[in-house]
């Protein structure tokens, strides 16, 4: 009767994989073993596994830690003794778990091709991964420019666009390292590739949120949702970093890439919120600026503009009243 | 010879009678002269010190408002005290405020009629010798002869300009002519000889107002004081002249008004600049006191021209967005006086279609003031690429109607040449 075993992690991730064809296999720390463990905790002959004609019993071999099964509808652990084992079930020996697949254990569905496989695999090809840092870099030092007080030369801007490129290169190579580490295949390229289109993005969406900024007024709503945009980027950013680096579920992988997008707006918030004094006697506007040519919106009038100001004294003097 | 030795003889004895002249006068007039001491409740030891004297038998002593400030905006912090000249001292109660020339009347307790200073009923005459008292440093009280030069000019609010030493501790202290008359009260100097007093006919109208009706509470009484004070104020401008003068390619308005004073600067002289800058500043050269962290009453105007030399639009604008982070309220208020900015901002066009500006409005309430508040303009040029043009203004304690009636004019006179 075939019966295959599985080594796995405490994480059910499988580690090795064996099938055997024999009615009885032995498993322990000694070499006369069909599974051969490395666990100290293992006794030389820990546990067998033996085919009755009808059913496989698992039976322990008087050992000093003792061998578990987990009880599916109990979740708890139990002592093996003359136990009989069902397909897909997990048992502890040592610190080690295996699982029992029998031949017809049913076997999930196959996941096709995602779709953003071609367009992943376009973003790690050298010349577009090429292009696509140096377009950040170029991007990277046309603001270190643009934000300089004086002019600044072409040496001048290389050494922090070429850091600033460098700096940011640290994440997708910390998430090929964390997929290394837990047994995932690294993929850095890709990684890298995914990571540095949606840094140009970030800059794409930085553009438009000013651009909507300095076009609207503060009655207008599309500046709020212009600094959405970010947002959603940072979540799909995290989702692909997902979906390159670890094998999960849709669901799973969609939690962790949420989870990961409130941690960074939210965790800048806090930070922002935390070095808020309690009280500024600095006026805070919008100060967004651009050249005339960005300006697409129809003015307004002052007839308007003094109208509009006359809700600013009652929220003044509410505050006032509020605070005192 | 003989001429020359009746000159200097002459000279000698004109200067030993103005000092004989002045002792006489502090002699008779120190009894009604006083030490005003603001009394930290806590510690029991004095936070301020000023000067005061008595204008009437019955006890009411006049004095600056910056002297008992500290008691009229925390009366549960701080007592108010009078040290007469034989060292005595007697509690006293704040009766009434002018905070706009900074004066106030207190009393204390008596028993009998008490000898007191008499108002000037007239205005000295130009050079007429007038003599200032006071305790300056808390030294004691002195005499300090010195001239009447008429009233301050580029001022709003009148003050006399006196060729005297005013030093700090004689302020509230009263400053007499020949008859022994008050013709005003020590408030400010500017240093080296410089002096400044309140004039006699502001003491009496408070004096005169307080005798027709006590006021219900000195906040609300400031609160009056500083509204009309500012609507007054803001009247003044909005009737004045406002004469469109060039800065660069810009035309910007300034008004035709001796209290609002312009500075003007520019790196002309920088040739190596990246932007041309020409800045010119308007303001009312004077302030309101409350406290000595708020003050209000202020009005400044500026206005800035740039143009680009070797720069891309977007760098200069991206220059220009860094001083439009740099505006700040004109005058000094903290959290117990003021509530935050309240701002909004709309890209505008005026009438005269002569320019398009992103313009900012921002106004913040006075806590202890209702419908007083500090407003904040500013306003930069957007249709032009290589030039701008900020402008920009800050009115401090001003009603919401007056605000805005200065705001429209002042946004629709800039406009390009």
């Amino acid at each position: 009767m075939e019966i295959i075993i599985e080594e796995i992690t405490r994480a059910h991730k499988l580690i090795a994989r064996h099938k055997f064809l024999q009615d009885n296999i032995n498993i322990g720390r000694g070499y006369d073993n069909d599974i051969i463990m490395a666990d100290p905790h293992i006794c030389a002959q820990h546990l067998s596994l033996n085919f009755n004609g009808e059913h496989w019993v698992l039976n322990d071999e008087d050992t000093i830690n003792g061998s578990f099964y987990e009880d599916e509808f109990s979740k708890t652990k139990l002592a093996v003794h003359q136990h009989i084992v069902h397909s897909g079930q997990v048992f502890v020996i040592g610190k080690s778990l295996m699982r029992v697949i029998f031949p017809d254990h049913p076997v999930p569905e196959s996941i096709s091709f995602s779709p953003f496989e071609n367009i992943l695999n376009l973003t790690r090809h050298p010349i577009f991964l090429t292009l696509s840092i140096l377009f950040f870099a170029t991007i990277t030092g046309w603001l270190f420019n643009l934000h300089s007080p004086v002019e600044a030369t072409f040496t001048g801007l290389l050494v922090p666009a070429i850091g600033m490129t460098l700096m940011f290169t640290l994440w997708p190579a910390g998430v090929a390292l964390v997929s290394h580490l837990t047994k995932h295949e690294a993929r850095f390229r890709g990684q890298l590739g995914i990571c540095f289109v949606f840094f140009n993005l970030m800059w794409v969406s930085d553009f438009i949120e000013n651009l909507i900024s300095f076009n609207s007024s503060s009655q207008s709503m599309y500046g709020m949702v212009a600094s959405l945009l970010p947002i959603v980027l940072a979540f799909c950013l995290f989702w692909l970093n997902c979906h390159i680096g670890f094998q999960m579920t849709n669901k799973r992988r969609t939690v962790v890439a949420a989870c990961m997008t409130l941690l960074l707006f939210g965790g800048s918030y806090l930070i922002q919120l935390s070095k808020k004094p309690e009280f500024s006697i600095r006026p805070a506007f919008n100060t967004t600026l651009m050249a005339p040519s960005y300006l697409f919106t129809s003015s307004n009038n002052v007839q308007d503009f003094i109208e509009n100001s006359k809700a600013l004294f009652t929220k003044a003097q509410e505050a006032a009243k509020e605070e005192k | 010879m003989k001429g020359l030795t009746t000159l200097i003889l002459l000279c000698i004895s004109t200067v030993s009678y103005a000092t004989e002249q002045a002792e006489e006068i502090f002699k008779q007039l120190a009894p009604s002269l006083y030490q005003i001491r603001l009394i930290d409740i806590a510690s029991g030891e004095k936070s301020s010190i000023g000067s005061g004297f008595q204008i009437s038998s019955d006890g009411l002593i006049a004095t600056n408002y910056h002297v008992i400030s500290g008691y009229a905006r925390h009366p549960n912090k701080y007592s108010i005290e009078i040290f007469d000249h034989q060292g005595n001292k007697a509690p006293l109660t704040l009766l009434s405020v002018d905070v706009i020339n900074d004066l106030a009347l207190v009393k204390r307790t008596t028993d009998s009629e008490m000898p007191f200073f008499k108002i000037a009923k007239s205005v000295p005459h130009k050079g007429e010798e007038l003599y200032s008292l006071g305790n300056p440093h808390d030294l004691g009280m002195i005499v300090v002869p010195g001239t009447y030069n008429g009233l301050k000019k580029e001022s709003f609010n009148d003050r006399i300009h006196f060729t005297g030493s005013v030093n700090s501790g004689m302020s509230g202290g009263p400053v007499v002519n020949k008859n022994s008359e008050v013709v005003g009260v020590n408030v400010a100097t500017s240093g080296n000889q410089i002096g400044f007093l309140v004039p006699h006919d502001k003491l009496l109208n408070l004096y005169q107002r307080y005798k027709t009706s006590e006021p219900a509470s000195i906040d609300a009484q400031m609160a009056q004081q500083l509204t009309d004070n500012q609507d007054k104020l803001i009247s003044t401008l909005l009737n004045s002249e406002w004469q469109m003068r060039p800065l660069g390619e810009g035309l910007i308005p300034i008004v035709n008004i001796p209290f609002i004073r312009c500075w003007g600067e520019s790196n002309a002289d920088k040739a190596d600049a990246i932007v041309s800058a020409v800045v010119a500043n308007c303001a009312l050269d004077e302030n309101t006191y409350i406290s000595n962290n708020f003050f209000t009453g202020s009005i400044e105007m500026e206005y800035r021209y740039m143009q680009a030399r070797k720069l891309s639009d977007t760098k200069f604008y991206q220059i220009f967005e860094r001083q439009l982070n740099q505006v700040r309220s004109g005058n000094k208020a903290g959290k117990d006086d003021v509530s935050e900015y309240q701002c909004q901002h709309d890209i505008i066009t005026p009438l005269n279609l002569a320019i398009t500006n992103k313009s900012v409005f921002c106004t913040r309430a006075y806590k202890d003031f209702p419908k007083l508040f500090d407003v904040l303009y500013v306003a930069i040029s957007v249709d032009k690429g290589d030039q701008a043009l900020l402008s920009h203004f800050t009115i401090a304690g001003v009603s919401q109607e007056s605000a805005l009636n200065f705001t429209e004019k002042f946004m629709e006179s800039i406009s390009w040449k």
